[in-house]
């Protein structure tokens, strides 16, 4: 595919070629926009929705019975004052973190083979942040009071107590979500009217109308567009790093022994990313099988993809094992049992789990092959984010053996913790259905300007050769 | 409500449960109209159109708002208020809680007429001012909302009246033959006016029967004590003034009546304020791991058969180092192996060292033989007089098993015709092979004074509802013989009778009040002026200057020397096949009589630190051998009979033998106790009350979950509770100080400077100085604490903490706000145990306060580290930050579903708190505020020692101070200024308000290691 100048030069344009066969503007605006489109919703679309809206449904039935009983409900006690609730909020925050770097820092890095996938990460952000923000808020005893935590005016003259990293947490993913909504629904807007446009019947006529404000792709327009998006992306891009790097606060700020730790920021943000583009990878694999988009989302995309979750799982195999040489290099006899503890104690079989699928899985990814085997990236994508979560959950559970052996207790979920964490899947998986059902799922805009049409001097291959 | 107006005259309390009780009664009527004269209840003029359209608009629209309203509850305001009572204001009455042959003397606190708190009267012998778990729990037991408020006759529910008739019937059909086939079986009890009335029943019924029997008692000694002197004598013991104690399966610092003054001398003997101090020594010889074992400075593993052959070995090596001790004359010693004989002969040193300062004291378990060489010894050791002394105890009715044992033949025989049970639950915990239940049903007319309608009451003809102490009249001397009252606090809140009221029925015939008959008994107590003595001892508590004086007592040598030959003397070999069972009382509940207690059943065992049920314990080695593990079912059988339980190992217990805690498995004791544990009476037979041999245990392949509230039981090598051996303190008198607030890469530096280092760091912040006002802290002596559970039930009722269940406490949600944590340290089958007390530390920069996102956990000026419930939204961010652990959490809504009577036990001052909100110890804020009060009503700075913790108040070994640490005058300052006095965690720089002082054992060096 190559082509060359008049010199024999090589343009540097074709290496950035990720876009498979060369499709035409008209082709990515068909390929995309018929999805939304469908007359008839597929019968699989319709096997996954229900699957994911009833599991939805049951988080929901959860939520509202411990709501009525109270958080006895779960397996917490004292000292494991939290469990999966807290594991699954920084679960779902780090999820969401690939969106957000693939939208706003790949774009400021002019990375573009992002374009592909950029719509979908962001979406799978917004959903997972909404998961996310679920937790906090039902873990806490007096939900009714959980507005407290907010800086609101009130009678009572009482601020929240700025000391607390949960503050601060609340801050950074209240910060998080209304960012990266704001940053997908600019990024939507030209392709809500491309939708607008085609679109036949009247109610979507007018939905799609309104979404897409009047968006009639004129020069001013598309300037306007092009700096708001940008501007964005600027906002967005410190929040991939604080946003994780404050959640770490939450266990780094306490005197907990295997929590309180300076490695926590950087470690947090490289798992994030490194679980966040796991998703990616497993959701996009999925979409593009289903909705024929291999040419969109072509393998070139996803093995970028596989690089940076090769680098970031070695930063994050790189902590595992900082961790263990701080804490013998501390000197500090509850650390230096804490992590003994974790690797031999009785949530060794977590830990292990965790070190098998996130350190020794990304590693496969040193080898071409293997990283541009779609099966192979599918089942690691799984285990990363499996192995992601018993990070999270080896992490809390240093809660059960700290100072005084006396109140050290073992931790076992009930059906409900389990309940909630499959809820939470499903209420994802819900939300993200109806997005693939109902929005572009890639961004046409902005895929069609990185093919090869978009260049100026570009006169075309059909005409050409 | 009959003896409304007489009541109040009497006691100065009066109580009704409702209005509607207290309006139906034409007393009530008569009082309210001398209250309001006739016509002030009547519309004065008549009644105008307008005034009449007013009133009914006004009640329509009230009736119709009447359906959002909270159901109305009637309140009638005091109009004539009883005397002192200040609404808000607690008044407190001293009285006496009867505890077998014991008394307790115990101040109670009563707010508007609601007993809620109880605490040990400083005068009364047996208390000293503090209280026991049993004593602290007794006020659940008062409000326990299971009591019987029925009188029953055959399942049909009737009244006292009928009681009164039907039993003058009987009077007189039983006169004529003198009482012949009448019975009583009473409770062993040291009241003056049941001996009297016993003694008029007696009198009038010379052929009648009557017996006094617990299933717990200190029979053997008592037996003993009448071989060695002749008669019975009660036995004081002055642990304060003994230098070295030898206890011989004797748990006189938990089990045993009178372990509140036992623990209060043990730790003044061994208080060190300084490392020149003199401290007392303890050995023990026990089979099970007891308190007072865990507490003993060296402790010897022995079945509790053989522990009589060690006694009698130790008597023949004290008289080979030259004691004289003639009854051993012709007595084959046993020969001793392993540690035992390497015990005997530096043992049998300190001892003669220290004579007339030591003191042998003997278990209920051990037989009468070892009993009286241990009165023989301690009279030849020169103890006698000294560390123990013998007084009269003219009005005590022991236990006495073997006349438990005819009674029931007379039963089964068709011989007793009627019998009388007051008190007790034969039906449950008589002897199994005398087969009480079979006999009990042969008996045509049987009457049980019981306080719930239990086994016993299931099987009898009458059930009586028995008063609690807390609402009868009746009297109770201490075993040194000082006199004391019991006074209602209280109507009797179901109805019920007391012991003397039901008794007076049965000697006379005479439906008398209990304050009559009280009265009469005292009128010939009180020398002098008898209302001015009666209202002292009802102030005071006790009748002053009624200390018994000792008596000049002798062993009879040659009594002793019979028995000494008569007994079996054991070094008894038992195996894995053939075990000893040892039964014992429960640390906690007991001997069952306050099973259906939430707080004791929920109060963790001291050793094995579980709740809710009791256990087969056995040695790591037993159970190895047997191939079971803690909580494998097994099955015990001892003689045929047989009881299915589950296993808990328990280091330090001696091999080849199951402790089986008595008092569980109860089938009628109330929603708390039915049900919980496994009955283990039923292995017990009169032959083998304590120690029975060949018992066989085999694993029946099940499991059965236990709640424990402490899963590991060693500190891992980590600096929390620090001990020294005395020669390790005289030798460096600071180790507390290095140990505790160095981390170890510190101390293993080679540089001095590096320690200094860390002490020094600055902190970047200003930190607040808590130099102005009051600041409060506590320090905790852990040479003196004993782990005897006093403080966590006094600060369960003093802060209104709930009881959770077993399946919470299982599940890690205890709720109580000081715990005691247990540890075993060194060799797995004879470790060292301690125990510490663990409240919240209120530390000065209190990591919880700072992770809290709503500043619900905030610091006071007084250095006290606040909970504000209100603000709380329970992200548990706290809990997860205390490096102590002491916070507690309400994961469900506890307090939601209280029974009416439970809620009457709450402490008004302290909020009762709701569900997902975190709480902890408050050091009692509530005392600090009215002790402020009361000083500025008064005008005068708060003196020390005038705001007491509950804790420290119940503490029988004085282990808890607390107090102001800016009064450089104050107790607590003194005590902290000890070289002992170590921060725990320190090197964290939370800088604990609470600090611990070392625990310093007394180690004597001749001992084997």
């Amino acid at each position: 595919m190559s082509t060359k100048d008049a010199k024999g030069n090589a343009l540097v344009i074709d290496e950035d070629r990720f876009i498979v066969g060369n499709p035409t503007y008209e082709e990515i605006t068909e390929a995309v926009s018929r999805i939304p489109e469908q007359r008839a919703t597929p019968k699989a679309w319709w096997v996954l929705f229900l699957v994911s809206a009833a599991l939805a449904g049951m988080f929901f039935a959860h939520v509202g019975y411990l709501f009525w009983k109270g958080t006895g409900i779960w397996g917490l006690n004292i000292p494991v004052g939290w469990g999966f609730a807290i594991v699954n909020f920084v679960f779902w925050v780090g999820i969401g973190h690939a969106g957000t770097l693939i939208s706003a820092i790949l774009f400021l890095l002019r990375q573009r083979w992002r374009t592909s996938i950029n719509r979908f990460a962001e979406a799978m952000t917004i959903f997972a942040v909404i998961c996310a923000l679920m937790f906090p808020t039902i873990h806490v005893g007096r939900v009714w009071f959980i507005y407290w935590t907010m800086p609101i005016p009130n009678q009572m003259g009482m601020w929240p107590n700025f000391r607390s990293g949960l503050v601060w947490d609340a801050f950074a993913v209240g910060t998080y979500f209304l960012c990266s909504l704001m940053f997908w629904y600019v990024g939507l807007v030209p392709d809500l009217a491309t939708l607008r446009d085609r679109a036949k019947g009247k109610i979507r006529k007018i939905l799609y109308g309104v979404f897409s404000l009047g968006w009639r792709g004129g020069n001013r327009q598309w300037r306007h567009y092009e700096l708001a998006y940008l501007v964005l992306a600027g906002v967005s891009t410190p929040l991939v790093l604080s946003v994780h790097s404050i959640v770490s606060t939450d266990f780094a700020t306490s005197l907990v022994p295997g929590w309180h730790t300076t490695i926590f920021p950087p470690y947090f943000v490289a798992g994030a990313i490194f679980s966040g583009f796991a998703m990616v990878m497993t959701l996009s694999l999925i979409a593009r099988r289903v909705y024929g988009l291999e040419h969109i989302i072509s393998l070139k995309v996803l093995e970028r993809m596989n690089i940076i979750m090769l680098v970031t799982g070695s930063m994050v195999g790189y902590a595992y094992g900082m961790e263990f040489f701080i804490a013998w290099y501390s000197g500090n006899i509850y650390e230096k049992f804490t992590f003994v503890n974790r690797a031999f104690g009785p949530y060794a079989w977590a830990y292990w789990i965790m070190v098998t699928c996130n350190v020794i899985t990304p590693q496969l990814f040193w080898f071409k092959r293997l990283r541009t085997a779609i099966p192979v990236m599918f089942v690691a994508s799984i285990l990363i984010n499996i192995g992601m979560w018993f990070e999270r959950f080896v992490i809390v559970m240093s809660l059960s053996r700290d100072f005084l052996p006396s109140s050290w207790d073992y931790y076992s979920p009930t059906w409900h913790d389990v309940g909630l964490l499959i809820g939470s899947f499903g209420l994802f998986f819900t939300l993200f259905l109806l997005f693939l059902r109902f929005l572009p799922m890639v961004a046409m805009a902005e895929v069609k300007a990185v093919l090869p049409q978009a260049d100026p001097h570009y006169h075309g291959e059909r005409s050409h050769g | 409500m009959s003896s409304l107006k007489d009541d109040r005259s009497l006691t100065g309390r009066q109580y009704w449960r409702s209005l509607d009780q207290l309006t139906g009664t034409p007393e009530f009527e008569e009082w309210l109209h001398r209250e309001f004269p006739q016509g002030a209840s009547e519309w004065a003029n008549a009644w105008s159109r307008r005034s009449f359209l007013t009133l009914m608009g006004a009640s329509l629209a009230l009736a119709g708002l009447s359906g959002c309203r909270r159901p109305e509850e009637k309140i009638v305001p005091y109009v004539q208020p009883p005397e002192d009572l200040v609404p808000g204001i607690p008044v407190t009455y001293a009285t006496t809680m009867p505890w077998g042959t014991s008394a307790y003397g115990i101040l109670v606190e009563s707010h508007e007429g609601r007993p809620t708190k109880i605490e040990g009267n400083p005068l009364h012998p047996s208390t000293r001012g503090a209280a026991n778990a049993a004593i602290q729990a007794s006020i659940l037991d008062f409000y326990d909302p299971d009591r019987s408020a029925a009188f029953v006759r055959e399942g049909v529910n009737t009244d006292w009246g009928a009681f009164v008739t039907f039993w003058r019937e009987q009077f007189l059909a039983f006169q004529a033959g003198g009482g012949r086939g009448l019975a009583v079986l009473a409770e062993p009890s040291s009241s003056p006016t049941i001996a009297r009335l016993r003694r008029a029943f007696q009198q009038r019924f010379p052929n009648a029967r009557w017996i006094a029997w617990a299933p717990v008692a200190d029979e053997r000694r008592q037996e003993a004590l009448r071989i060695a002197f002749g008669r019975d004598l009660q036995p004081v013991f002055h642990y304060d003034r003994a230098k070295v104690i030898l206890s011989l399966d004797s748990d006189f610092l938990l089990t045993e009546d009178e372990m509140v003054a036992a623990t209060h001398g043990f730790a003044a003997g061994r208080r060190t304020t300084s490392e020149k101090d003199r401290m007392n020594r303890l050995y023990a010889v026990e089979g099970l791991l007891s308190v007072t074992g865990a507490n003993a400075d060296h402790r010897l593993r022995l079945r509790a058969r053989e522990v009589g052959s060690f006694a009698l070995a130790l008597a023949a090596e004290l008289a080979r180092q030259g004691l004289p001790l003639e009854m051993l004359g012709g007595a084959k010693i046993p020969q001793l192996s392993g540690a035992a004989a390497q015990w005997l002969a530096p043992l049998a040193g300190d001892l003669l060292r220290a004579r007339g300062e030591s003191l042998v004291v003997v278990g209920r378990r051990q037989p009468s033989a070892v009993h009286a060489l241990a009165a023989a010894l301690n009279e030849a050791l020169g103890n006698t007089g000294r560390t123990i002394t013998y007084v009269d105890n003219p009005d005590v009715a022991r236990s006495d098993s073997p006349g438990l044992a005819e009674l029931v033949k007379g039963m089964a025989s068709g011989e007793i015709q009627a019998l009388v049970m007051l008190g007790g639950n034969p039906a449950y915990n008589a002897p199994a092979d005398l087969e009480f239940r079979a006999a009990l049903a042969k008996v045509p007319t049987t009457v049980h004074l019981s306080t719930h309608r239990d086994e016993t009451s299931q099987a009898a003809l009458w059930h009586l509802p028995r008063a609690h102490y807390l609402e009868a009249w009746g009297d109770a001397r201490a075993v040194d013989g000082t006199l004391s009252l019991v006074q209602p606090l209280i109507e009797p809140l179901y109805g019920g009778k007391s012991d003397s009221e039901v008794l007076a029925l049965l000697a006379g015939g005479d439906d008398a009040r209990g304050y009559d008959l009280v009265r009469e008994t005292w009128r010939g107590l009180i020398a002098g002026d008898f209302e001015n003595g009666w209202r002292q001892t009802l102030h005071d508590g006790i009748l002053p200057g009624q200390t018994a004086a000792a008596v000049a007592a002798t062993v009879r040598p040659g009594e002793i020397a019979a028995a000494i030959k008569a007994h079996q003397w054991e070094v008894a070999s038992a195996d894995a096949r053939g075990l000893e069972g040892i039964f014992h009382p429960c640390y906690t509940t007991g001997d069952g009589r306050q099973a259906n207690n939430g707080w004791l059943q929920e109060l963790p065992d001291p050793i094995t630190k579980l709740a809710w049920d009791n256990v087969a314990t056995l040695s790591p080695k037993t159970a190895e051998e047997l191939g079971v593990k803690n909580e494998d079912l097994v099955r015990v059988a001892v003689n045929g009979r047989e009881l299915t339980l589950p296993v808990w190992i328990v280091p330090g217990q001696a091999d080849y033998c199951v402790g089986l805690a008595l008092g569980y498995g109860r089938e009628a004791a109330g929603r708390v106790a039915s049900g919980v544990g496994f009955d283990t009476y039923r292995l017990r037979t009169a032959a083998a009350m304590h120690a029975a041999p060949g018992v066989s245990l085999t694993p029946t392949g099940r499991s059965y979950e236990l709640a424990t509230t402490q899963d590991h039981g060693s500190m891992e090598g980590r600096p929390i509770v620090l001990e020294a051996t005395l020669d390790e303190y005289r030798r460096d008198p600071d180790f507390a100080a290095r140990a505790a607030v160095v981390p170890a890469f510190m101390a293993e530096s080679p540089k001095a400077q590096e320690r200094e280092l860390v002490r020094e760091y600055p902190s970047s912040w200003q930190e607040p100085s808590y130099k102005d006002g009051h600041q409060w802290g506590m320090a905790i002596d852990l040479s003196a604490c004993t782990g005897c559970n006093a403080c966590t039930v006094a600060c369960q009722a003093e802060n209104n903490i709930p009881v959770v269940g077993k399946d919470q406490v299982r599940r890690g949600r205890e709720m109580h706000w000081i715990r005691v944590d247990r540890y075993f340290e060194g060799d797995l089958e004879d470790p060292r145990v301690v125990h510490q007390p663990m409240p919240c530390q209120h530390c000065e920069n209190a990591p919880c306060e700072q992770v809290c996102p709503v500043a619900a956990t905030v610091h006071s000026a007084e250095g006290l580290n606040q909970m504000v419930y209100n603000r709380c939204i329970g992200t548990r961010y706290c809990s997860n930050n205390c490096p102590y652990k002491v916070r507690r959490f309400n994961f469900y809504h506890y307090t939601a579903n209280y029974p009416e009577t439970i809620r009457m036990q709450q402490n008004p001052e302290v909020t009762v708190r709701s569900r997902g909100v975190m709480e902890k110890c408050t050091y009692c804020i509530q005392r600090i505020s009215r002790g402020k009060r009361q000083a500025r009503l008064e005008n005068r700075t708060l003196r020390d020692g005038e705001v007491v913790s509950a804790c420290q108040q119940a503490c029988p070994a004085e282990a808890i101070v607390f107090g102001d640490i800016n009064n450089p005058e104050s107790n607590v300052v003194r005590v902290k200024k000890s070289n002992r006095d170590y921060a725990l965690l320190g090197e964290y720089n939370t800088q604990p308000r609470t600090t611990y002082l070392a625990r310093i054992r007394n180690l004597n060096p001749e001992m084997p290691a």
